[in-house]
């Protein structure tokens, strides 16, 4: 979420020996041709080969993240907020033929298609009751981009990774591997990540 | 050829012809520069290529003096390449001078070329033969009308000038923008249609107010001659002062309304001859000759026959012709497979031919010729071996193409036509015994989505020969609405032959399938229903079906429809990244309404219906005899409208749907109903006031109502029962057949 701006400051006067300094110091590098010496150099490639052995490693407990939750059939239902790119309301849906029954159709959002799923259907879940299915979350990743149908958007919420449980018995079998897990107040996290770029979500079907 | 044409056509051969001139003298100053000894092989080769090129340009243009030349200079070159001459200083001069010759023509050329020209020319040729005949670099005639000294390449600018480069990119851009206009222009179309229905409402407004005019005059003269003056007679005359100008409004609204539509139309008309005129540049500005599709081949062809041990040489005539980009583009890789094939499979190997009486050398001609009605034909054609009828014909037998009589039964006309079918299993083995593999069905596909056609002939030891017609630029795509229950779907109307109405008597089935007969052909007859996947049709048959007619020549097939709408122009978007391929749905469509539809992929429907079983068509006789009830379901949310929908059809009802209660209420004025499920919460008028209003309505006091609500308190419980609902449901605990349970107890 964007941070209130902090009240402007007074504008220092410009620093014109400190301009011309630095704009000197530019110059000296760009005629080394950009290559540091020897020494600093190895030094440079060992601190950058550690910080990105760092990054391989699993993320610490604690570590926090941000969810848009979302209500379908009463349940609670979390996508993290980074992969949601916009929610819009459900006014009109076409459905495509010859497509799994979890794509329930594709909408126009401001001259582009984007398809629809179902999560019940994609999870096989009995659908309970009668819902409104009136929101779409849009999750956005390189190359892809999907609907998730919702009841109604509940709003975001931080949540700690290490209070996740695993899934429900019930939840872990056809495309469990989609759920990160049970917060301790129920909603489902969704692996969102992993639904937009496995290759297993994209359709691709010829006739025959 | 006509006039325009030529014009047009030579006016892309000039700037064509700088291009390689400007090659060519690039070429020149490397061959200079470079150090003695042995020439740089792949500069000379380069300067052949070009120079070659041009040559072709120029026969297409019919300049052949510059051909001439162009000839000559290939010949030096070709000689260079074999190392029989050497790149001597004299010699460059020659050739250098030769190029400002032909410079200097091509700036004054017009159309028709002058006389002295040519006759120069003619003489600049000879002297060029006479040096490539290893004579040594011939003291350069002076008949050149070239200067002494003249850069070519200092000149060549002029005759380019007025054309830029630009990127492709850029370019595919500005016509994806400019197609994108066909958008506003649809849009347009549905605002005029919007604005002439209200138009019409208010006519009939006024209609009833003129209609009442005398009424209105007579209460007027009546309260004014009223005796005794009463606060009610002053009441009236208020009351008929305000009726007055509600019919004058009324009148003034109707004359706006048309003077509104009527601007409306004008610039509908004129955004839309905007439109068609951006899009036609645009298309032109993204014509390319046939030499961007061709240009590498001849080296290619020569390479592939190098391979296979065989000497092959490929001549393309007409590569100057102009077409749409994207039409070369789609064109490229079966153009490459097709030349392939011709190598591998239709020239014979020298011994072979010679044989045969052939010359040693196989040829593959691609010749390019302009069609009336901006159409271009493309002929490729080899004079090799030609393919065998009968193991063609074998071979289909034995994929089950055909059955063995049907086979027998086939004129040699109609046998090529056979090498560009690939049913799925079969193809495998009409690749193997034909040699013309897959890729011939992926041709005709390609020309026949572009809007062209392909067809081949051949005769056994005679050669091999393509012809294509192909559409100088694509053509905005139309599409022909079709519903089929609620659904629209658009199929393109380039893959429409037809539309039929068909009698029930007229239906025959014939080896388990339904057909029809189209003159004098029978094609099968498929529910596009089915063939989408769509469910059951709910309503029977009736007397008669429509159905849309698909394919072409031998292959068609009869599809079912509910309804055919009109045709209109479309412009193809994707299904979004997540659906990248779907079976039998090319892509979407944006009504001018807003409204997203489907467009068909017509392959895959033809494949599909092929491929499907067959299914008694449902007795429709039994279930006609049955009035069946009909029940309103009134519903805000689209996703719940439709569930309810497809459970009550599942059920056999008729049903209708209506978005709020406003508009329940209006169905139910206007239509006749059994029964009504209804939701609480929706906007303009929620279930517990359409309750009341149709409790309210003496006519519906009978009418059953089901509430369907997420509400359920007991409060809100009572409050439904309070205003006459039969029955409460709540959503929470809503199932099928606690829904069907309690309409079956109401009917």
């Amino acid at each position: 979420m964007r941070k209130p701006k902090a009240g402007r400051p007074e504008k220092p006067p410009v620093d014109w020996q400190e301009m011309h300094r630095r704009l000197e110091a530019a110059r000296e590098r760009l005629a080394r041709g950009w290559s540091p010496p020897p020494g600093e150099r190895q030094r440079l490639l060992a601190a950058r080969a550690r910080a990105l052995a760092q990054e391989a490693a699993p993320p610490k407990a604690g570590h926090e993240i941000e969810m848009v939750e979302l209500l379908l059939d009463r349940e609670r239902y979390g996508v993290e907020s980074p992969l949601v790119n916009e929610v819009v309301p459900l006014r009109e849906h076409t459905p495509i033929p010859c497509t799994p029954a979890f794509v329930l159709g594709i909408v126009n959002i401001r001259g582009r298609i984007v398809s629809l799923l179902d999560l019940k259907k994609f999870f096989g879940l009995p659908e309970k009751g009668l819902a409104d299915r009136n929101r779409v979350v849009v999750l956005r990743g390189e190359g892809m981009e999907f609907g998730l149908l919702a009841d109604a958007v509940l709003g975001t919420r931080r949540l700690l990774l290490e209070e996740l449980q695993p899934g429900l018995p019930t939840l872990t079998g056809v495309r469990g591997e989609y759920l990160k897990g049970i917060a301790a107040d129920g909603a489902i996290l969704l692996d969102a990540r992993k639904m937009l770029t496995d290759r297993a979500m994209v359709v691709r079907e010829e006739v025959g | 050829m006509d006039e325009a044409f030529r014009r047009k056509l030579f006016a892309t051969f000039k700037i064509e012809a700088a291009e390689h001139i400007e090659a060519v003298a690039a070429g020149l100053r490397e061959l200079r520069g470079a150090p003695g000894g042995a020439p740089p092989a792949e500069v000379i080769e380069r300067l052949f290529r070009e120079i070659h090129s041009m040559k072709g340009a120029a026969r297409t243009v019919n300049m052949t003096h510059i051909e001439g030349v162009c000839r000559a200079m290939e010949n030096i070159f070709a000689a260079l390449k074999r190392q029989e001459i050497q790149p001597a200083p004299e010699l460059l001069a020659v050739l250098q001078q030769a190029l400002a010759s032909l410079v200097r023509t091509l700036q004054d050329t017009g159309l028709e070329p002058e006389p002295a020209h040519v006759a120069s020319l003619r003489d600049l040729a000879e002297a060029l033969d006479e040096t490539a005949g290893g004579r040594g670099p011939a003291a350069a005639r002076e008949t050149a009308p070239a200067g002494e000294g003249v850069s070519p390449a200092a000149d060549v600018s002029s005759l380019t000038a007025g054309t830029i480069r630009i990127g492709k990119e850029r370019l595919d851009r500005l016509l994806l923008q400019a197609e994108e206009m066909i958008a506003a222009k649809l849009v347009l179309g549905q605002h005029l249609a919007d604005l002439r229905q209200l138009g019409s409402a208010v006519a009939a407004m006024k209609k009833g107010w003129d209609r009442l005019g005398r009424d209105r005059k007579a209460a007027a003269r009546f309260f004014l001659t009223v005796e005794k003056e009463s606060s009610a007679a002053a009441s009236m005359r208020r009351l008929l002062q305000l009726l007055e100008e509600q019919a004058a409004a009324a009148a003034g609204l109707h004359h706006r309304l048309a003077e509104a539509a009527a601007a409306a139309e004008r610039d509908r008309r004129s955004v839309a001859a905007l439109v068609d005129n951006l899009l036609e540049d645009a298309k032109s500005a993204s014509m390319q000759p046939f030499s961007a599709l061709t240009g590498q081949m001849p080296g290619m062809v020569e390479e592939l026959g190098r391979q296979e041990g065989k000497e092959v040489e490929l001549r393309i005539r007409g590569a100057a012709i102009e077409i749409d980009r994207r039409i070369l583009e789609e064109l490229k890789d079966p153009f490459v497979h097709l030349l392939r094939n011709a190598v591998d499979h239709g020239i014979e190997p020298p011994a072979a031919r010679r044989e045969a009486g052939k010359p040693p050398a196989g040829r593959i001609t691609i010749d390019v010729q302009p069609l009336a009605g901006k159409k271009i034909a493309v002929r490729v054609e080899d004079d090799g071996a030609g393919l065998d009828p009968e193991r063609i014909r074998s071979g289909a037998v034995a994929g089950g193409l055909l059955t063995a009589e049907k086979a027998a039964a086939l004129s040699p006309e109609e046998i090529p036509a056979l090498i560009f079918r690939s049913g799925l299993s079969t193809s495998r083995i009409v690749t193997d015994i034909s040699g013309r593999g897959l890729g011939l069905a992926i041709l005709q596909d390609k020309v026949e989505k572009l809007g062209g056609a392909v067809s081949c002939q051949s005769t056994l030891g005679g050669g091999t020969r393509f012809l294509m017609t192909l559409p100088l630029s694509l053509a905005t795509l139309r599409g022909v609405l079709v519903r089929i229950g609620e659904g629209l779907f658009v199929i393109p109307s380039l893959t429409l032959e037809r539309v039929v109405r068909v009698r029930r008597e007229e239906i025959r089935t014939v080896e388990n399938r339904e057909t029809i007969s189209l003159a004098g052909q029978s094609l099968p007859l498929v529910p596009l229903r089915d063939v989408l996947e769509l469910g059951p049709d709910p309503a029977p048959r009736g007397k008669s079906v429509r159905a849309v007619v698909l394919g072409s020549g031998r292959e068609r097939i009869a599809f079912i429809v509910d309804e055919v709408r009109q045709e209109q122009e479309i412009l193809i978007k994707d299904l979004g990244l997540q659906l990248q391929r779907v079976r039998n749905v090319a892509g979407s469509t944006i009504l001018g309404s807003g409204q997203v539809v489907p467009v068909l992929n017509a392959a895959d429907l033809m494949k599909s219906a092929r491929r499907r079983e067959w299914t008694p068509p449902p007795a429709a006789a039994a279930v006609e005899e049955v009035r069946r009830k009909s029940i309103l379901v009134v519903e805000d949310s689209i996703t719940a409208r439709s569930l309810l929908k497809s459970i009550l059809e599942g059920a056999g009802y008729l049903v209708t749907t209506a978005v709020d209660g406003l508009d329940g209420l209006t169905a139910i004025r206007s239509g006749h109903f059994d029964l009504v499920v209804s939701d609480v919460d929706m906007p303009r008028m929620n279930g517990f006031e359409l309750t009341a209003r149709i409790r309210g309505d003496r006519r519906f006091a009978e009418l059953p109502v089901i509430l369907v609500t997420a509400l359920e308190s007991q409060e809100d419980r009572e409050r439904g029962i309070d205003v006459g609902a039969d029955a409460y449901i709540v959503k929470s605990s809503f199932d099928q057949s606690n829904l069907l349970g309690t309409i079956g107890r109401l009917l």
